[in-house]
């Protein structure tokens, strides 16, 4: 039994990492129909501020005197960059082609993916790089069943930040404004609404929420490596559509989906390692075959989304 | 075009081929500089590069006045290992150090054989490297079935291991180590709990450490192709609680091991080959390749293989193939990795001990010729 619940955690922890990383990818869908194929690469640009922060104040010595202190700051920053790294991507790759057609912005996103992480792979090498992981080792054993602290961690701040995308969402004027926007530009345009303003701020959102997902990831990894972004970006994307791409909770849920598919088909099924991506994917086309929208996605016309 | 400017092109075509070829020899790398093997890749290349300083910096080789290296990325994938391969023909380098994986150093070892272009392998241990017959096809590294061979005896005879849980990343260099460590195990009457296999690039392995700590083997024979996964299986086997010996091979050996996994990676064992660190030629090497940072797991063998192929270059006073070959095979020399002497078929033989990491260092361990510890 506590191979069970032991198999569990590992794929709650790994959904919760696929889900921070859907969040982003769900939100920019949701208000102009882009995927935006980049966002891997934003989540893969997070990792790396992280470590050259964190490894910054763990030589200065900061991390060993005030680690959680040092850790909110490296988030916070990191955040703060992605955030205007993801506005200087859509201004340059998606704004020009924001008339054309959804092709071309598509093929465009997926130029900016692989520039970036090539960008990556030239400034910051082609060695993994690893975290000063020390603070993050610990953990607990309850009834034969280890939890560390990173994986509490990496569940904590994917609900917390949910809650408080929600809020954002459902509670704000930005997120009022961008809602009207999802639903129709042109008209939230005649009213008032800066959709240009709302889109980036879209973007700043989503690429935060992917910057904190990439320093979880290398904490809890232990590294950092120029294409980490690819694999979570792909399954990521595979958890918004399956939660239903443009809902918010849809993709946590989609995440925690996919990852604990991952987990158990590997700890259950007779060759279910090497095949863990295949049947994650089989359930995602089931569902959509079934669900066309996704686990909670509403049914639409194409005029709203 | 017309007929004036087709000669005017000639003629410019020659006079750049004379000065190019004037006073430069030009020898070839094939490696993995980008993508999942970057890493080793860029070792590769470094290594030929310390080897080619250290030549010039002992004089050189006569009758030219520089030594230049054409580092061609193959990507571990056999088209552009091919096609880097025919781009290193067109350049006219008098020998070819690589490649990496064994499935891009075979078809592109077809490629320079046509051009009778020598071909030094300090990566590729898979036994069809040398097997087909190639006349110019060398091996400096040791190969897969006597690397799997000290693996297992280490396991008997050292760790008196009863059972072996063996887990694989399905490239053709882990799953060959990891099937032939299978057969091995059998024949000795070892119990095989499982042999799982994992995705190469996967950084999730806790399905599979936690399947581990749940079946408790003496020994996980983790067969991965890269340092790096090999340092985030160690963590995550710590973190799950998997108290097995862990054993892997030289795909891991590299510096970066111990930066990721830190203390997840004390006494890890792994086969790798022989250095001995103390002699001088050893010591020469790592001042050649200071430049590059700490060598990794092939950076001593692609040294050696260069090295190897500039000195034959200069005892054969020519490039001509056939001579460079005489000379290699004629020659005994103490590499930075062991003592080199190339047989006709182009092996240089397999000197795997068992290293083990202790205070965040590889250190030598058990030697499985004599069965003593160091």
């Amino acid at each position: 039994m506590d191979y069970f619940f032991q198999q569990l955690i590992n794929g709650l922890t790994l959904g919760g990492v696929y889900a921070l990383v859907a969040l982003g990818y769900t939100m920019v869908y949701g208000i102009i129909q882009l995927i935006n194929f980049a966002h891997g690469e934003i989540f893969a640009a997070g990792g790396y501020l992280g470590v050259i922060l964190l490894s910054y104040m763990a030589s200065q010595g900061l991390m060993d005197s005030h680690p959680w202190f040092g850790l909110a700051f490296a988030l916070i920053l990191a955040m703060g960059y992605c955030a205007m790294l993801a506005m200087a991507v859509e201004k340059v790759a998606y704004k020009p082609l924001r008339q054309s057609s959804r092709l071309s912005v598509l093929l465009s996103a997926l130029g900016m993916s692989i520039f970036l992480q090539n960008g990556l792979m030239l400034t910051q090498g082609v060695y993994d790089k690893a975290y000063p992981t020390e603070f993050t080792h610990g953990g607990f054993e309850w009834l034969g069943v280890r939890v560390s602290f990173m994986q509490i961690g990496i569940l904590l701040v994917t609900t917390l930040l949910l809650v408080l995308l929600n809020t954002l969402v459902f509670r704000t004027r930005i997120g009022k404004a961008m809602r009207a926007t999802a639903q129709d530009k042109v008209m939230s345009a005649l009213v008032g609404i800066h959709s240009d303003k709302v889109i980036s701020t879209t973007f700043a959102i989503g690429a935060a929420l992917a910057a904190a997902a990439g320093i979880m990831v290398g904490l809890y990894y232990g590294s950092v490596r120029y294409d980490m972004g690819f694999v979570p970006g792909i399954k990521a994307f595979a958890a918004a559509v399956l939660g239903g791409i443009g809902n918010i909770t849809g993709a946590m849920i989609g995440g925690l989906i996919i990852g604990m598919v991952e987990i158990l088909a590997a700890a259950y099924i007779p060759a279910g390692g090497e095949y863990k991506d295949v049947f994650a994917f089989v359930i995602l086309i089931g569902v959509l075959y079934f669900m066309p929208t996704g686990i909670m996605g509403e049914n639409v016309d194409d005029t709203r989304v | 075009m017309s007929a004036k400017r087709v000669i005017l092109t000639l003629v410019a075509m020659c006079l750049m081929a004379g000065t190019a070829t004037a006073a430069t020899l030009k020898i070839g790398s094939l490696s993995p500089l980008t993508g999942s093997y970057a890493a080793d890749g860029n070792d590769i290349a470094n290594g030929a590069r310390a080897a080619i300083a250290a030549i010039e910096k002992e004089g050189g080789i006569p009758g030219f006045d520089k030594i230049e290296l054409f580092a061609e990325d193959d990507a571990c994938d056999p088209r552009q290992a091919v096609a880097a391969a025919n781009k290193l023909v067109n350049e006219k380098v008098v020998g070819v150090v690589g490649a990496y994986c064994s499935s891009a150093t075979i078809p592109a070892s077809e490629t320079l054989a046509e051009a009778d272009i020598p071909m030094l392998t300090p990566a590729s241990t898979s036994e069809k490297v040398t097997e087909r017959g190639l006349p110019y096809m060398f091996r400096v590294c040791g190969r897969d079935d006597d690397q799997s061979i000290a693996a297992m005896k280490f396991i008997k005879d050292m760790l008196a291991a009863k059972t072996i849980y063996i887990v694989d990343d399905k490239t053709t260099y882990s799953q060959g180590l990891a099937d032939n460590v299978e057969k091995l195990a059998n024949k000795e009457g070892l119990k095989v709990i499982a042999h799982d296999h994992v995705n190469q690039g996967d950084k999730d392995f806790s399905a599979v450490l936690t399947k581990i700590k749940d079946a408790k083997p003496d020994v996980l024979y983790m067969s991965l192709q890269n340092s790096a996964s090999g340092a985030l299986m160690l963590i995550q086997a710590k973190r799950a609680g998997v108290t097995a010996a862990i054993i892997g091979q030289d795909a891991v050996y590299h510096p970066q091991l111990m930066e990721i996994a830190k203390d997840a990676a004390e006494g890890m064992y792994l086969t790798f080959g022989y250095i001995d660190e103390e002699t001088p030629s050893y010591k020469k090497f790592l001042a050649a390749y200071e430049k590059f940072g700490k060598p990794g797991a092939y950076s001593a063998y692609s040294y050696d293989a260069a090295y190897s192929l500039l000195s034959a270059i200069k005892a054969a006073k020519s490039t001509d193939p056939a001579k460079i070959k005489a000379e290699l095979i004629k020659g005994e020399m103490q590499g930075a990795s062991k003592k080199i002497k190339f047989q006709a078929n182009g092996e240089s033989g397999s000197n795997y001990i068992i290293r083990v990491v202790k205070d965040g260092k590889f250190a030598n361990f058990w030697d499985p010729q004599t069965g003593k510890k160091y």
